[in-house]
């Protein structure tokens, strides 16, 4: 449960919008590291995010598909909210099931991959689509045979994740959420366990990815954000403090604090 | 003077003469059965009572706390006499006898195979905790943000993960169910040690029968370090960490 604001009403979310947050809060005990955020993202736009650490890129990141509770505001995915539900003015946390059946719509790519170890490549991509969406397991299988491919991990199919480099991995990972047919996908800083020759091929995979499905990366790949973002975001202490585009960005950035922030990571 | 009855220790050990007295035959399968039966439920109450604690639910946690704290401070052997004896004498449940066929299935039988099971979930409810903690919350992360729930998770990512840190503690566990099973001669269950303790109240040959009773144990126990040394060879070369001890060493190691 949480208290609110007046909540932001379903229908002013037109069917591009996949995402809408409204003044969300979120405190780790003390330390509030979401203020007041609001956000919107579009069907097919590719939003990337970059801040300081600690700054609650990641935070916001993990609200989104309600790995984290927020405190106080509403984030919708699809026109849907997240993780909660309101009754007399009040939010109330989703019930499990609910909560599952919406993350299942939504892929997340973790910094450290998360596959699961006890699981050959193919058996991470079909778990979810035969046990969560109930899909056959010959179709999971085409489908998973699809994205391999596309990622080109085809011939690693049948090998556990410890077998793989961290790039083959992530690829893999990315394939494993792709399988679940996400509406929207979030990137939790997908290369920053990554050697620095393994980074390029899973960017390009992003990059690819980026064509045709809404994607919110926490990245500092500026050359990414270059080629693939729509828009950047800027977090520093909970809160956005510029939302542009990356050519306004780079060559103008509005914000003293982005000024000296980019001046750190583009070295 | 003692003289050592080589009679009697050759006529209990070796298995065609042993196994035609039924103390000493059904002592040896009972013994064997009441282990595997006794650690199979210990295993699912340890993993009910190791989710229990670790649940949201504070009720549940207290339970499960309660649960391990007295069967872990008090003795088996106790619980044991308080479960068959204590419970018969206040008619909430007497243990009547079964009859499956022609196996009867004592009531000494069952309540001893239960205090063993009840016994050993307390011990298994650390050992399966202490796997599902070893395991990065990154899995259970990934696996909520595939769509699963808390429960489809644990059954399908977590508990299997776990189930690889779980064996070796778990096989030493089974090691010490079998010997502990003799703990059930105080309410006369009729497994290997009561047969000799029965067999030696007739003839009186208490150091040939007591080692023959050894020998049956020793025999058992061996059997299973082999067994397990070959279960965590074969988790581990799918892992590809190195091989477990082996079993000379395992047997002599003193764990």
């Amino acid at each position: 449960m949480s208290t609110l604001s007046k909540p932001a009403s379903v229908e002013q979310i037109d069917s591009t919008m996949i995402v809408k947050a409204h003044r969300v809060n979120k405190s780790f005990g003390s330390l509030q590291v979401l203020k007041d955020v609001s956000l919107e993202v579009r069907k097919n736009e590719v939003v990337v995010i970059i801040g300081p650490s600690g700054s609650g890129k990641s935070t916001l990141l993990r609200c989104i598909n309600h790995l984290e509770k927020i405190d106080s505001g509403h984030i919708f995915v699809n026109g849907r909210m997240i993780g909660y539900y309101e009754r007399g003015g009040k939010l109330y946390e989703e019930s499990e099931g609910n909560i599952a059946r919406q993350r299942a719509d939504i892929g997340m790519v973790f910094q450290r991959f998360n596959l699961f170890p006890h699981l050959t490549v193919m058996e991470n991509i079909i778990e979810a689509p035969v046990n969560v969406r109930k899909m056959s397991k010959a179709q999971s299988r085409s489908d998973a045979e699809q994205l391999l491919t596309r990622v080109g991990l085809y011939d690693k199919r049948d090998n556990y994740p410890n077998q793989l480099s961290g790039g083959q991995q992530q690829r893999v990972a990315i394939a494993r959420a792709l399988a679940m047919k996400p509406s929207l996908m979030l990137f939790d800083e997908p290369t920053s366990a990554l050697d620095p020759e393994m980074i390029g091929e899973v960017l390009d995979v992003m990059k690819e990815l980026a064509r045709e499905i809404t994607m919110i990366v926490v990245s500092h790949e500026m050359g990414f954000a270059r080629a693939a973002a729509d828009r950047i975001l800027f977090i520093d202490e909970g809160r956005i403090i510029e939302d542009t585009t990356p050519d306004q960005l780079f060559a103008n950035p509005r914000e003293e604090r982005t000024r000296a922030f980019l001046s750190k990571i583009l070295h | 003077m003692f003289y050592f009855d080589w009679a009697v220790f050759w006529q209990y050990l070796y298995p065609p003469t042993a196994f035609q007295n039924p103390l000493v035959r059904n002592g040896f399968i009972l013994t064997v059965a009441a282990s595997v039966i006794a650690q199979a439920l210990g295993v699912l109450l340890g993993v009910i009572a190791a989710l229990a604690k670790m649940s949201k639910l504070a009720p549940l946690r207290g339970l499960a706390d309660l649960y391990v704290w007295y069967f872990r401070g008090t003795p088996l052997l106790v619980q044991m006499s308080f479960l068959y004896f204590g419970l018969g004498v206040t008619h909430i449940y007497g243990f009547p006898d079964f009859h499956f066929g022609i196996v009867t299935v004592t009531g000494a039988v069952q309540a001893g195979i239960l205090a063993l099971a009840i016994n050993e979930g307390a011990y298994m409810a650390e050992i399966v905790r202490a796997g599902i903690e070893a395991i990065d919350p990154g899995q259970m992360e990934a696996a909520k943000s595939l769509g699963m729930t808390y429960g489809k998770a644990m059954q399908r990512i977590i508990l299997p993960q776990a189930a690889k840190v779980i064996v070796p503690p778990l096989g030493n566990e089974f090691n010490n169910m079998m010997k502990t099973t003799s703990l059930m001669a105080v309410i006369s269950a009729g497994e290997l040690y009561y047969a000799f303790t029965q067999i030696n109240a007739r003839i009186f040959a208490p150091f040939e029968l007591f080692l023959v009773a050894s020998i049956y144990y020793l025999f058992l126990t061996t059997v299973w370090s082999l067994i397990q040394s070959r279960i965590e060879a074969s988790l581990g070369e799918r892992k590809g960490i190195e091989r477990a001890p082996g079993m000379l060493q395992r047997l002599f190691a003193g764990h």
